[in-house]
């Protein structure tokens, strides 16, 4: 089945903006998205959560803008919009009908020229608020919701960036100055910091010529600092352990591995045994802890791919009421273990591949996406083109590969274990203890 | 050079829209009178496609609660032909996710697909949705899952105000009133009987309809649809259920407090019962939704996110449904602002009321439902999903046509009706879930209604995100789901209207 390939241009302003247009006039629609190359990995001690902070700032006005302007202009022009803050970046990204194109260059630009003419601590207080909610509603008020928080200061060593999490900690978000946004701004967001692309129903001369007109004037930093050196030993180097007593009412076993780089292709060998393993009703997790032994509520496992040294996977399993948490524990070390001892069968192999195959078709069928990994394969590799290359790479994952990468990184030595346990059992707990046993029997 | 001096000041005016109408759809019947409705979408080659059966859990028995939700995750657990096993390995060869679903309104079946193996999958559609055998090991299996689904529920703020909200403001007589996957009481003597009586409800080749959308160049649709869905006929107990009783229990506005000690968030819901899907003023009562609390700049968001900064979002929205689904105002505040949040929700709910919106609120509002729905529209699944809408609510053939020029023709007049007949802040239930402690004072004293507290909550239940995970992937900056107050409800019923712009999508990277 041949997998439509993305053509698309890739070229750079003087002022050292990377500029990548791809055309598809399949529907009226245009995608703009921004990716600049700072991330939570930039923060130092003391600032974390300030790159997440800082791009809720860059929703707030700018010269030509005013306060929750940007947005309400997208939303009146029949667009979407958003931004994120990740580890190793931050985007922004609009999709608007075609012939609003040239309103979403425009606003993006003019955020990135004069953010700073609107700054007011009013502005950052308020945000500083509406972040701190997010955290309470996505982290602190939330089941389990410190696991991932606690997996990667358990994976990554304090002096490195990936320890903390994006969200950041109260404290220091309480302590982000207007002064800290300034400096923060003149620092990472240049153009020559920045890769925008614009995928769709779009005239690429005009794009061009607007891109030119709009972002042309915003001058360079020259004196962008270069992150240190990231690298890291490729295992933990031993078992880490932590039990975590929670208000929820089924335990949770989580593991996290470091795992090869983004952008390494064992990671897509990785990606392909996490599919195998707990890729939907068919996995092997699934099929054994859920559907066979009856001793786990659900199952997960997947990658998170960094370039900063290493990556993440992880995977959870929740424990049915009365299950002995460490025989769930245990099932999934088994099954991990056993994917890096035993090549995983032609027909396993075969049908993740398919599953790939369809996704990729679904993802890059929409114009957002395609610009989303425009931006991130020539932000993080260099390289816009791997959007094509992606597919045919996981494709060729062979199950050597698969074993191989999966017993280097599914080693006791490089694991982390968290367990989630009831703070107390929930008063009715027998009733569905009961109905557990029945299911084991009957399994 | 300064920044200032490099960029343009001057706003650009849109260019020329490009005409964009909703795709062109073939409508026709097969021979044992199943509907079929197909858009070809040249140049979409994952194919999407839903067999939708007019039976959902607002039709089942109270006493049978959860069944018909249960029998939709059951379907796939076995089936004349295949088991379990054998079913999902040989969609997943195909390249093909089915996935068998049901809500309030409708079941569902459903696949995406390459369009070159369109019809195997189709075939394994047809025999999960006609042969689905109802092994009793899985469904003791499945029952039990969601046993311990409903107890994590009930430690998840969000869903337990949810489901306390629903409980509040529906009449017990109502089957909105429980959630739509059963509670304790009646899932625990959930049977295979039962959950094929729930199924044969639906099982009515006049009341099904497959909905196809993608690029079918060279698939004879008709003849793959005729061979794999048009040989069967009604169940013995197929057949229509009577009028759905959505009947409200608020007569007065009150509070309800779920304690959560020591909660650093208050999960907020106002509102009463509100109107089904199907109803004249649909188009007047998007737009007042949009404007209260739909848009990223709705009067609710502006008000307690980015004036206040009480919240990650705040909304308002209708679900509708066959019948009257929940009316709903929330968000999620810091608990010190709780009773200051729950007065300005009531504000902007009497404001919106009290006099017309301006002209620009209408305008930018009015623009954004308009503009957006080419977007909505991109590829066949969302498609695919907007036709089984019109199926699952009985709507004319041109209401997805004449949806923009519906939009554009509201007044100002048209969205203060609405807000004066369908919204009716002294008759809503306010429901908190939160740490009592650190606000019962003030709530008492700010004389919203009588309060009542429940220190030791009975059983709230429900949910459709058995997970609960916490949020892993980018973190957002959080504009809500601007189009959610106004969209076309999903075909299950079950599209919960507003949510704020969740950070748990994880949308990077392969």
């Amino acid at each position: 089945m041949p997998i439509p390939t993305v053509s698309f241009t890739d070229e750079r302003l003087p002022n050292g903006l990377r500029l990548v247009i791809a055309e598809d006039h399949l529907a009226p629609v245009v995608a703009v998205n921004i990716w600049y190359n700072v991330g939570s990995k930039h923060e130092v001690e003391g600032k974390t959560g300030f790159a997440h902070l800082f791009e809720h700032v860059m929703f707030q006005g700018s010269a030509n803008v005013g306060k929750a302007e940007h947005i309400a202009l997208v939303q009146a022009a029949g667009g979407t919009m958003n931004g994120t803050t990740w580890l190793d970046r931050t985007n922004y990204f609009e999709t608007v009908p075609s012939h609003q194109l040239e309103l979403a260059l425009w606003l993006e630009a003019d955020r990135m020229g004069t953010l700073l003419e609107a700054l007011s601590q009013e502005n950052l207080d308020n945000q500083r608020e509406v972040v701190k909610n997010e955290k309470r509603w996505s982290y602190d008020n939330r089941p389990y919701g410190s696991w991932n928080e606690k997996l990667q200061a358990h994976l990554f060593p304090p002096e490195h960036p990936y320890h903390h999490t994006t969200i950041g900690s109260m404290e220091d978000l309480d302590a982000a100055s207007v002064e800290d946004v300034s400096e923060f701004f003149r620092t990472y967001y240049a153009p020559n910091n920045a890769v925008i692309s614009v995928v769709g129903d779009v005239d690429p001369a005009a794009a061009r010529e607007w891109v030119e007109r709009y972002f042309g004037g915003i001058p360079a930093n020259p004196s962008i600092p270069p992150l240190g050196d990231l690298s890291l030993p490729p295992i933990l180097g031993e078992e880490r352990r932590e039990t975590v007593m929670d208000k929820v009412p089924l335990p949770r076993v989580y593991v996290g591995y470091r795992a090869p780089s983004f952008g390494d292709t064992r990671l897509d060998g990785l990606d392909i045994a996490a599919q195998v393993l707990a890729g939907g009703k068919g996995s092997r997790l699934h099929r054994r802890l859920v559907r066979d032994e009856r001793i786990a509520q659900d199952v997960a496992l997947f990658t998170l791919g960094f370039i900063g040294g290493a990556s993440v996977a992880a995977g959870w399993a929740t424990v049915r009421p009365g299950v002995d948490v460490g025989r769930v524990e245990a099932a999934l070390h088994e099954e991990l273990e056993r994917i890096g001892r035993e090549p995983i069968t032609d027909d396993e192999l075969e049908r993740a591949r398919a599953l790939i195959e369809s996704d990729e078709l679904g993802a890059l069928g929409r114009v957002e996406e395609r610009a989303d990994r425009l931006s991130m394969y020539a932000t993080l590799f260099d390289d816009p083109g791997l959007i094509n290359r992606m597919l045919p790479r996981y494709l060729a994952v062979t199950a050597d590969d698969i074993r191989s990468v999966a017993s280097s990184v599914f080693r006791p030595d490089n694991r982390v274990v968290l367990t989630y346990l009831p703070e107390m059992p929930p008063a009715d707990s027998a009733v569905v203890d009961a109905a557990a046993d029945k299911a084991e029997a009957a399994a | 050079m300064t920044k200032r001096d490099g960029v343009v000041a001057t706003r650009p005016t849109p260019g020329t829209p490009r005409p964009y109408d909703f795709p062109e759809v073939e409508r026709f019947h097969l021979g044992n009178g199943l509907r079929v409705i197909v858009a070809n979408l040249p140049g979409r080659p994952l194919v999407s496609a839903s067999l939708v059966l007019r039976n959902g859990a607002s039709d089942e028995p109270a006493a049978h609660a959860g069944a018909t939700v249960l029998a939709a995750r059951a379907m796939s657990e076995g089936t004349e032909r295949f088991d379990a096993i054998a079913l999902v390995e040989a969609s997943e060869r195909l390249g093909a996710s089915i996935h068998a679903d049901a809500g309030w309104d409708a079941m569902s079946v459903s696949v995406e697909v390459p369009a070159a193996r369109f019809e195997p999958a189709l075939a394994l559609l047809a025999e999960m949705s006609l042969h689905p055998t109802f092994p009793a090991s899985e469904v003791e299996r499945l029952r039990d899952e969601r046993l311990n689904d409903l107890l994590q529920a009930k430690a998840d703020p969000r869903r337990r105000a949810d489901e306390a909200f629903a409980a509040t403001i529906y009449q017990a007589a109502s089957p909105y009133h429980r959630p739509s996957g059963g509670t304790r009481e009646t899932v625990e003597e959930l049977t295979p009987a039962r959950l094929r009586a729930a199924y044969e409800r639906g099982l009515d080749p006049a009341r099904t309809a497959l909905i196809v959308g993608g690029d079918l160049a060279g698939i004879d649709v008709e003849a793959v649809a005729e061979r794999l869905l048009g040989q069967w006929g009604p169940a013995v107990g197929a057949g229509a259920t009577g009028k759905i009783v959505d009947a409200g229990a608020v007569r007065h506005r009150f509070v309800r407090v779920l304690h959560r000690p020591g909660a650093v968030q208050t999960e907020i819901r106002i509102g009463h019962v509100g109107v089904p899907r199907r109803i004249d003023d649909f188009h007047a009562l998007s737009v007042m939704g949009a404007i209260l609390g739909g848009l990223f700049n709705s009067r609710l968001n502006m008000k307690l996110r980015e004036e206040k900064g009480y919240t990650y979002g705040a909304g308002a929205g209708f679900d509708l449904r066959r019948a009257a689904g929940p009316f709903a105002a929330r968000a999620a505040v810091n608990t010190e602002v709780t009773v200051p949040a729950v007065a300005d929700f009531l504000a902007e709910l009497d404001r919106i009321r009290e006099a017309a919106v301006a002209d620009s609120e209408l305008q930018a509002a009015r623009d954004f439902l308009v503009g957006v729905f080419p977007l909505r529209f991109e590829t066949p699944g969302p498609i695919v999903g907007a036709l089984s809408g019109l199926v699952v609510h009985e709507l004319p053939e041109d209401e997805l046509a004449r949806y923009r020029p519906a939009i554009e023709a509201v007044t100002v007049e048209d969205v203060l009706e609405a807000a004066r007949s369908r919204i009716a802040p002294d008759q809503a239930a306010i429901l908190l879930v939160g740490d009592a402690d650190a606000f019962g004072a003030d709530l008492e004293a700010a004389g919203f209604g009588p309060v009542t507290v429940e220190r030791d909550a009975g059983p709230v239940e429900e949910g459709r995100d058995p997970g609960a995970a916490a949020a892993i992937g980018p973190v957002d900056a959080g504009p809500q789901g601007p189009t959610e107050g106004a969209e076309e409800p999903a075909a299950d019923g079950s599209g919960d209207p507003v949510e704020p712009h969740t950070s748990s999508e994880g949308d990077d990277d392969r």
